[in-house]
């Protein structure tokens, strides 16, 4: 027999992978739209709403569990953190629904040279694996695999850097593209760091540990 | 955690209590308490000492009439019919609303087997059933099978206070009532047996409606899916758990449950 | 200080010294008693002294009357008092039952020789027309039913309420909860009060004086009268002859060992496995 906080918990930890599941779908969704060119706005929109629901839905749990199971120690530090992930989980929506709104507005990456979608393309690639490797850590509780995170995390910030650098001296004619291309850039490094929030919350439920892996 | 929000909806109503007053000769008790009872859900009663939360639930099983003097009016429904009526006899109501009392009370004459095949006997019940089969299942469902199975014929006080307990609870639902109530089951019990106890009545409540008062406020918060809080013989609030402890409505509410007064 | 210590330890040990003192002034007299009746009473035992009538030099028909007497009164008086006490203790809430319980209490207290006197004129003249077996029967259950009813209440109230409401909640009735539950807790409180009843009726003298009378015969059937230990003892005592006198210490070391082997059964019997 399992003590009736387990259930609160288990709950609350199924509810957080369905929202990871769904979180890399979005992003996914955004981000390959934005590179085929294709307008996924709506699409993503409503699935940002719905992990901002999820979201809300985690906190409500979480004061409930503080409310009336007296949570400590472990159980404290997992119903904390599954808090701040599951915010971090709605701020992957909000950039992928950033990303598809610019990409709407400023028409992608259609006046861009052709470097500039490679690169992105690069890059969003290691964006999306720190992201992986941040859902993956949290289902399995993996403190191994989430330190994994450190060195593409920080190729995703050396990129971000040296895309400033090209793209500003670059002889790139649209200024839509300009603006385009370093916003979503932007957002690419934001995502990556909160992948690395999400690994850092996996450590601290499973250790208590307090580590910065950024 | 089912949320009961969730279970709202497929749920009906098990037990309601509309207007119910109780006295002990001159002294009322009980105050005009209105409260509804869903079916598999396990209610808890909260308030400080002397509210009236143990009066309410001996009337629910008409258990408050066998104190000299004591009085009751109002009406309390199960499955709609209500229990104080004159045709309803009161050990009919008992058979379908079963009770487990404060201090573990196990049948001090009797083995642990005959302790839970009591019921079964002492109303005439055991016809047509297999007692052995029946001892087998309350014991599992009570968690206590496997800590006695091999001492069935030893006295039933000869076990730890938390055994007695669940003993009691095995006794209460060999008849397969269809709702318990639990007088403050975990009292008189250390911190380990009451947490097993806990976890047995967020288990019961699959197969049974569950009404536990209780003087710990934390111990309603864990097991129970809606709370009434009471107070000088008054219900003053009543509402999921999650609410009460959440974002209580009423002042007084408020203030026993973050421990102002009380 | 010190002496203020001292004189309270000296208090202290002096209590304890005076009801040490009190203590053996209130056996001393009792086991001179058993000492004596042993002494006197041992030499006259014989198998022809347990057997025999008077005229062959026995006490066998006050030994044989005593037990039947034992037996009768218990057949009369246990189920009356043990149903008695029940009412009062578990029915008895009401005035009617107060009132009950009062005059049971005076009725525990009768002097014996007024039942005698009662049960006379009522069975042994009124009923009968003759000296009994059953009206000494008779008269002895006044006195033990009060007795019964008033252990048998007792020993039932020492039953913890919450044993009855956790029948009562399982939906059994009253009298079944009485009966299978309540009955059983309170077992060997029950034996104990109503063998000890027994115990003390079996000594009773007065009462036999009145209705039973006495014989020189063994029984000859209950409308008759009969022999018995107490009035053996009695009548013996009575005698101006050495040997009647023996007789009796004889008769009255009999009579406390059935009194005493009643005791022993009262341990035996309260022994149970589930012991209170």
């Amino acid at each position: 027999m399992s003590r009736i906080i387990d259930r609160g918990l288990e709950e609350q930890s199924v509810l957080l992978t369905r929202m990871g599941e769904l979180t890399y779908e979005t992003l996914s969704l955004s981000i390959h739209g934005y590179l085929d060119g294709r307008s996924v706005q709506a699409q993503v929109r409503e699935m940002s709403d719905v992990l901002v629901a999820m979201a809300g839905k985690v906190e409500d749990r979480t004061f409930e569990l503080i409310a009336r199971f007296q949570p400590v120690a472990s159980d404290l530090r997992a119903i904390k953190s599954y808090m701040k992930i599951g915010n971090d989980f709605a701020r992957y929506g909000r950039y992928a629904l950033d990303i598809s709104s610019i990409s709407d507005q400023l028409n992608g990456l259609s006046q861009c040279e052709p470097w500039t979608k490679q690169y992105l393309a690069e890059m969003s690639e290691k964006v999306l694996s720190t992201v992986k490797i941040s859902i993956d850590s949290l289902r399995k509780h993996d403190i191994a695999l989430a330190k994994t995170i450190s060195p593409t995390e920080r190729e995703v910030d050396g990129m971000y850097l040296e895309f400033l650098d090209r793209i500003i001296n670059s002889e790139q004619s649209s200024s839509k593209c300009v603006a385009s291309s370093i916003l979503v850039s932007r957002y690419f490094e934001r995502i990556a760091d909160h992948a690395v929030y999400i690994c850092e919350s996996v450590v601290y439920v499973v250790t208590g540990e307090k580590v910065n892996l950024g | 955690m089912t949320t009961p929000q969730q279970k709202t909806v497929e749920s009906d109503l098990k037990m309601q209590s509309i207007g119910l007053n109780a006295w002990f000769g001159q002294k009322q008790a009980l105050k005009d308490i209105n409260v509804d009872i869903k079916a598999n859900t396990v209610t808890a009663i909260i308030g400080p000492s002397g509210c009236g939360k143990s009066t309410f639930i001996r009337c629910l099983n008409r258990m408050h009439e066998l104190i000299p003097n004591a009085k009751m009016t109002g009406q309390i429904l199960l499955d709609g019919e209500n229990i104080f009526d004159k045709t309803v006899d009161p050990v009919m109501v008992r058979r379908r609303v079963g009770m487990v009392f404060q201090k573990p009370n196990p049948f001090p004459t009797m083995t642990i087997y005959d302790n839970v095949a009591a019921g079964l006997r002492l109303t005439g019940a055991k016809k047509g059933k297999n007692l052995d089969e029946v001892v087998k299942r309350s014991l599992e469902q009570a968690t206590l099978w496997d800590e006695v199975k091999d001492d069935l014929k030893k006295p039933g006080t000869s076990i730890s206070g938390g055994q007695q307990q669940r003993l009691c609870i095995a006794r209460a639902i060999a008849l397969q009532p269809e709702v318990i109530l639990m007088d403050e089951p975990c009292s008189a019990l250390d911190p380990i047996a009451t947490a097993k106890i806990e976890r047995l009545v967020v288990e019961l409540k699959r197969d049974y409606t569950v009404v536990i008062v209780t003087h710990n406020m934390q111990q309603a918060s864990r097991v129970s899916d809606y709370t009434a809080f009471m107070y000088l013989g008054s219900l003053i609030e009543f509402g999921s758990t999650k609410d009460i402890f959440e974002s209580p409505k009423n002042q007084l509410t408020e203030k026993y449950i973050t421990g102002e007064f009380g | 200080m010190i002496s203020n210590y001292a004189f309270r330890k000296f208090k202290n040990h002096f209590f304890f010294i005076l009801c040490a003192v009190c203590v053996v002034l209130a056996v001393v007299p009792l086991l001179s008693i058993l000492w004596e009746v042993i002494v006197r009473g041992a030499p006259q035992l014989s198998i022809n002294f347990l057997i025999s009538t008077n005229a062959n030099g026995g006490i066998g028909p006050a030994i044989q009357g005593t037990l039947i007497l034992i037996g009768l009164t218990s057949l009369i008086g246990i189920p009356i008092g043990i149903l008695s006490g029940i009412y009062l203790a578990e029915f008895g809430n009401n005035h009617y039952a107060a009132t009950m319980r009062s005059i049971n209490d005076i009725l525990t207290e009768f002097p014996s020789i007024v039942v005698g006197i009662t049960a006379y004129g009522v069975i042994v003249i009124a009923l009968i027309g003759s000296y009994s077996a059953i009206a000494g029967a008779i008269a002895l259950s006044f006195i033990l039913i009060p007795i019964v009813a008033r252990t048998t209440e007792e020993s039932l109230k020492l039953v913890p309420n919450s044993v009855r409401e956790a029948s009562l909640a399982l939906g059994a009735h009253k009298w079944r909860t009485t009966l299978s539950v309540v009955l059983p807790s309170a077992k060997s409180g029950l034996i104990t009060g109503t063998l000890l009843a027994v115990a003390r009726i079996s000594g009773e003298t007065a009462p036999l004086i009145m209705t039973i009378l006495g014989n020189r015969y063994f029984f000859q059937g209950l409308d008759q009268p009969m022999a018995a230990l107490p009035l053996e003892i009695w009548r013996d005592s009575l005698q101006p002859y050495a040997s009647a006198q023996a007789q009796g210490w004889g008769a009255a070391l009999i009579l406390i060992l059935i009194v005493l082997s009643l005791n022993i059964a009262v341990r035996l019997a309260s022994r149970g496995r589930f012991k209170k």
